[in-house]
């Protein structure tokens, strides 16, 4: 697990409070809508997320940046590759 | 036989452009929209369009538009829903005293659950002032609620200047717009709220269908958990027919508003003069000005309002009471009891709520009519005898 | 909802009015409740000869008021004071189990107005006709001239233009 601190971002998804599998989806179309290189971050309390979404981004061709652990939620970063 | 039906907040008869529209997707169009074969893709992107249509309504992106069941049920996720899922933020939600039942109970759950809530009192007139809420708030406020206008006693409240305040504090707004929607403007914008709820049936849509915008950022709990339904906000499988219908009636709705307000407003004050000048002991409720544009709500003295109603439609005159006689758990309005009316005139109240479909020829009905109507009850009753010897 | 006799009675409620000479008085009820009724009773030989009554409240309280009023005629007072609490109801053919109080209280009207020729007859002072609550004492009373809003049977402060009050329901009228 990569951990990151401070990491700037383009774009914000809170998903907090939301269940499996919006995780999953809800990243795959706000990326649909950013341009290449821009980063995205996930806001989630989903613990599982930290296992699927470094996952999700291998198989979909998206990079996992890393996460950030907040008060109440996990941050995790995506960079738009494609 | 109806010769003037008159209470549109309880329900409307759904347009023909609304059912046409409907009817393919009880038969044709059946597929569930989340299936991932032609059948169902097509049916979603039905889903979609309608969901747009609605989001133009509210001048909002449709991505921020969550169906529901209801406008209850669009009330409940909005208060329930932000203050728990906002607990770090605080635990305290403040609302007007005289919100519909559906943001009241879900402010009392969350009294249950230890979150501190507060009903702000209103004036005479059931207006908030928003100078008390500037007061009221504090860094402990997460969530506030006020209804755009209220369904009881027409009243108008100044939305945008307390989201506006509420905006400053970094405390979210909500606003229940199941009264006004197609009667004044609901821009999200505009009024400046961060969620807002309507529904379908007060705009001649079908029954059993809401919706709540949620701006972006602001989290939100869902109260229907399962499956991937309104991305997750709401579960369930779409009542689509409902989903199209309401597209439609929002539609119709933003296009006709301004001719609708203006017609509207006329007919409401032929009714509210006109009944002035022909029932004596006759108090308007609700702000005199700032009303919606079809609310008339008036208070008999002396009388009650079931048996005001009954026989009202016995001679084919449609309207609504908050009397405690007309309610199963016999309790007399409780936003009458806001507006500090007394119980004995409370019980003769009489609320006419007009749409689109009403004409002059109708009020005319009821002007004829009612007049008559409050006198024979009157004459019945020991208290307008009191009345007359207290006016001696 | 109601039964058609219900709604018989309701829209032609039978011997509405008042009886400036009535043997006995009987009113129950506050309009903080919805239901109010005033009942005037006639009495011949210790018979009910004629009852009229005033009615504030819903189609239940009407139509009981007037099926009342017609079962009591010609009975004599021990007759219609064993009327059952739920006699109206049934002879209406039925209320909502919500609307029974109505039936309570037209029984409960008539038996007022049956005490308050008694006590009249046999000399005493009758119980007070008005609703329940009564002045305890001369010192709660409120002085001639004060604000009527001030109820006398409480003390607390209603509402301009309430003529009852919204705590316990005693007139406002001084």
């Amino acid at each position: 697990m990569k951990f990151v601190k401070n990491q700037k971002s383009d774009d914000q998804l809170d998903l907090v409070c939301r269940m499996c599998p919006m995780h999953l989806l809800e990243p795959g179309d706000k990326l649909r809508c950013m341009k290449k290189g821009e980063v995205l971050e996930v806001l989630t309390d989903y613990d599982q997320a930290l296992e699927d979404i470094p996952n999700w981004c291998e198989r979909c061709g998206q990079d996992f940046i890393g996460v950030e652990e907040d008060d109440d939620c996990y941050k995790l970063y995506i960079r738009k590759k494609n | 036989m109806i010769k003037a039906y008159l209470d549109h907040a309880s329900a409307t008869p759904l347009r023909k452009e609304v059912i046409r529209a409907m009817e393919p997707f009880y038969g044709q169009y059946f597929a569930n929209p989340m299936t991932i074969y032609d059948l169902g893709t097509g049916v979603k992107e039905k889903v979609e369009e309608a969901r747009a249509q609605v989001a133009d309504l509210l001048g909002a992106a449709p991505e921020r538009i969550v169906f529901t069941s209801s406008g209850a049920e669009a009330n409940n996720m909005a208060v329930k829903g932000v203050a728990l899922a906002n607990r770090k933020k605080g635990n305290r939600v403040i609302v007007s005293a005289v919100e519909h039942h559906s943001v009241l109970n879900s402010a009392r759950f969350l009294e249950r659950l230890d979150y501190e809530v507060t009903f702000l009192p209103v004036d005479s007139n059931g207006q908030l002032d928003p100078e008390r809420l500037a007061k009221t708030l504090d860094e402990d406020t997460v969530l506030v609620s006020v209804m755009h206008a209220n369904n009881e006693i027409g009243t108008i409240q100044h939305i945008a200047a307390m989201a506006a305040l509420c905006k400053d504090k970094g405390v979210f707004f909500h606003a229940d717009c199941v009264a006004s929607v197609g009667q004044i403007p609901i821009g999200v914008e505009e009024l400046g709220v961060d969620l807002l709820s309507i529904s379908a049936q007060p705009i001649q849509g079908p029954k059993g269908m809401g919706a709540l915008y949620v701006r972006k950022n602001v989290r939100t709990m869902p109260l229907i958990h399962g499956g991937i339904q309104e991305r997750g906000m709401r579960a369930g499988t779409e009542n689509v027919p409902g989903i199209i219908g309401f597209g439609v009636a929002a539609e119709l709705a933003a296009k006709e508003i301004d001719e609708n307000r203006k017609k509207l407003e006329s007919l409401r004050n032929d009714l509210i003069h006109g009944i002035r000048e022909r029932v004596p002991k006759a108090t308007l409720t609700g702000h005199p000005e700032q009303r919606l544009p079809g609310h008339v709500s008036y208070c008999f003295q002396a009388i009650e309002g079931e048996a005001l109603i009954f026989l009202l439609s016995q001679n084919g005159i449609y309207a609504n009471t908050g009397s405690a006689c007309a309610s199963k758990a016999l309790k007399l309005s409780p936003v009458l009891g806001a507006l500090g009316v007394a119980p004995d005139v409370a019980q003769g109240s009489l609320v006419f709520t007009l749409n689109r479909t009403n004409n002059r020829q109708e009020i005319e009905h009821v002007l004829d009519t009612l007049p008559g109507v409050v006198e024979r009850l009157r004459m019945m009753s020991p208290l307008w005898k009191d009345e007359i010897e207290t006016a001696e | 909802m109601y039964t058609q006799k219900v709604m018989d009675h309701f829209a032609s409620p039978r011997n509405v009015g008042e009886m400036p000479d009535a043997d006995g008085i009987g009113e129950v009820g506050n309009p903080a409740c919805g239901d109010m009724m005033t009942v005037y009773i006639k009495v011949e030989d210790n018979r009910i000869v004629d009852l009229k009554y005033k009615t504030f409240g819903c189609v239940a309280a009407i139509a009981v008021s007037s099926i009342v009023s017609e079962m009591s005629k010609g009975l004599t007072l021990e007759e219609a004071k064993k009327m059952s609490k739920k006699a109206a109801a049934e002879e209406l053919g039925g209320l909502p189990k919500e609307k029974m109080h109505c039936s309570n209280l037209g029984a409960d009207a008539l038996l007022k107005a049956i005490e308050d020729y008694e006590a009249k007859r046999d000399g005493r002072k009758s119980k007070d006709a008005g609703p329940e609550k009564e002045v305890k004492t001369a010192e709660d009373a409120p002085e001639a001239g004060s604000d009527r809003h001030l109820c006398a049977g409480c003390g607390k402060e209603n509402p301009e233009g309430a003529s009852f009050c919204m705590h316990c329901g005693h007139s406002l009228k001084s």
